[in-house]
């Protein structure tokens, strides 16, 4: 009994030991990057595949700002809501999301501006469906359930495809699920449509030969914005410049080595490199300015948004513009 | 012979169940009667830790998701003991908190995760913060009903003893106490990793509930079962130390 006993206490020292040995190593990874003097830090948030995470592989962007006496802190999101959310509370200085959750963000009383605006990225985003689906139109997706994640690009991209085939969002059985959700949906077939972007939207044509209904293409310019906030901008027109001009640099590096950018995502995103060629051949990275046009567009987003009753608020996008 | 079989018996037994479910699902994987998709076959389960090990990825996370939790058990649960003690001690001190605490316990602690998502934004306070809240509440109810609970005729005895306030709190009234506690600790332990998973699928970029989270965005099945698998083992091994921590607490015990 004594024999046991003696056993069962050394068993659980080491236990102990492991676990807090474990925690320390935590602590290291979490913590143990950080240089002795204060730099200020700028944190960026990105979302999976997008041209901040891009940004971040190329590198140039952090060199940069190092110089300037900044460091950088990368945060990846799941959406652009989650996103957003961060931006209003300050937990990151930049994000970067689709055409539809700025103006969300605005609604609901955020200090967003706009720093700059993605090319459009509309050959990547598609109403999926499945592969043996024989939908041929979006007018036969009526009264069909429709998975789309709501507040996003998609979100607005669906409310434009229904509308030129002379339908409203009542006309479908809306279905919100985020990516994750949405594409479990998909493959089991719960859903006769995905309105999703890339990576997504190549992950499923690849891996479960998902079809394209239609691109958005025609519908919006479905472009990403490189947002931040009112505050942050004012206090910092150096370093909004400064990132939004490292970006352009990165995204345009990427754009004459894209073999070399294919397989630095797919490692990245530890997904195959048929998902991530599909992806960055129908794309052309680049930032320009906001103009009157892309404004235009946003402004219309909202006021869809507030006449469906999506958002509570009337928004002016004008006021989202960084006075320059 | 008698002896071995029995003990043979205690051991194959409880293992029984567990181990056939894992052959038919392996045999029912390998002749496709379940779709592979949605629940990937053992043997390929132990290839993706196998994998997930090779890669660094699986130890970063699971250390850092041990720091999280440690780091908040040690704040929730020394808050928990510490006002636990001082309530369940001192009557007046009792009529001020105890009334607040008991309100606040009865919000399910992570309802609160949007809340502390705005105060502290989505970096490793708003985390620890959670943590440290779901395990303050065991601790603190249990330890001071383990206070209330010493036997009165103990405590009479220590008097007759004229034992000072202090040798009658560390001789007595703890030890009675310890056990309560001890169990107010294996509840707590157990709040403490499912607090964790959820603080950790939203806005968290690092730990094993981001790792099933990513996992689950491009349908890797084999990778969140692996993650489940380890918040079962890490949940296992905490418990079993928390239970051999309340059985020497129960040597020490005052008996009759």
């Amino acid at each position: 009994m004594a024999k046991t006993h003696w056993f069962k206490k050394l068993a659980v020292a080491l236990f102990c030991s492991i676990w807090l040995i474990g925690a320390a190593f935590g602590y290291h990874y979490l913590y143990g990057n950080q240089t002795a003097e204060a730099k200020t830090v700028i944190t960026i948030g990105y979302q999976k595949g997008d041209i901040f995470q891009i940004a971040k592989l190329d590198g140039g962007l952090e060199k940069a700002l190092e110089k300037e006496n900044y460091t950088v802190k990368w945060h990846e999101f799941v959406d652009g809501s989650a996103l957003q959310e961060a931006l209003k509370t300050g937990s990151i200085d930049f994000g970067r999301t689709g055409n539809t959750p700025p103006v969300i963000a605005q609604s609901s009383g955020a200090q967003i501006v706009y720093a700059a605006a993605g090319y459009s990225k509309y050959q990547g985003s598609a109403i999926l469906i499945p592969k043996n689906s024989t939908v041929k139109s979006v007018k036969a997706l009526k009264g069909q359930k429709i998975a789309v994640a709501k507040g996003t690009s998609a979100h607005y991209f669906l409310i434009r495809a229904l509308k030129k085939a002379g339908l409203t969002l009542n006309d479908v059985d809306v279905q919100y699920l985020d990516a994750g959700a949405a594409r479990i949906a998909f493959e089991k077939g719960a859903v006769a449509a995905w309105v999703t972007w890339d990576p997504y939207t190549a992950s499923a044509q690849t891996d479960i030969g998902a079809q394209i209904l239609t691109t958005a293409e025609g519908y919006t310019t479905d472009r990403d914005f490189i947002l931040s906030t009112k505050s942050f901008t004012t206090a910092n027109p150096d370093v909004t410049k400064l990132v939004v001009s490292q970006t352009n640099k990165a995204l345009k590096r990427a754009n004459q080595n894209k073999s070399q950018l294919i397989k630095n995502l797919a490692k990245a995103l530890k997904m195959d490199q048929a998902t991530i060629t599909l992806m960055v051949n129908r794309r052309t990275y680049g930032l320009e300015s906001i103009s009157t046009e892309i404004l235009k567009e946003q402004q219309s987003i909202a006021d869809t948004f507030y006449d469906l009753k999506l958002i509570k608020k009337k928004v002016d996008v004008q006021s989202a513009k960084i006075e320059n | 012979m008698q002896k071995f079989k029995t003990k043979l018996l205690n051991f194959c037994l409880p293992a029984l169940l567990p181990v056939s479910l894992l052959l038919i699902w392996q045999i029912a994987s390998q002749f496709n009667l379940i779709s592979t998709k949605f629940f990937p076959a053992p043997s390929t389960i132990i290839k993706t830790v196998y994998t997930l090990v090779q890669g660094k990825e699986l130890f970063k996370n699971v250390t850092i998701s041990l720091y999280r939790a440690t780091l908040g058990l040690g704040i929730g649960a020394s808050l928990g003991i510490l006002l636990g003690l001082l309530t369940g001690l001192s009557h007046r001190a009792n009529q001020l908190l105890d009334s607040t605490i008991q309100m606040i316990r009865n919000i399910p602690h992570l309802a609160l995760l949007p809340l502390v998502i705005a105060w502290f934004g989505v970096g490793e306070t708003s985390k620890i913060f959670l943590v440290a809240v779901g395990v303050f509440f065991p601790l603190y109810a249990n330890t001071v009903h383990g206070i209330q609970s010493v036997d009165p005729e103990l405590i009479e005895m220590g008097h007759v003893y004229q034992l000072s306030r202090w040798q009658l709190f560390t001789d007595i009234i703890f030890p009675s106490a310890l056990p309560a506690i001890l169990v107010g600790l294996r509840y707590a332990l157990g709040i403490m990793w499912t607090t964790l998973i959820v603080a950790e699928t939203i806005a968290s970029d690092s730990g094993i509930g981001y790792m099933a989270m990513n996992a689950r965005e491009f349908m890797q099945m084999d990778v969140i079962l692996v993650s489940i698998l380890i918040y079962a083992l890490l949940g296992k091994i905490s418990d079993l130390i928390a239970k051999f921590f309340e059985n020497e607490a129960n040597h020490w015990q005052i008996n009759e």
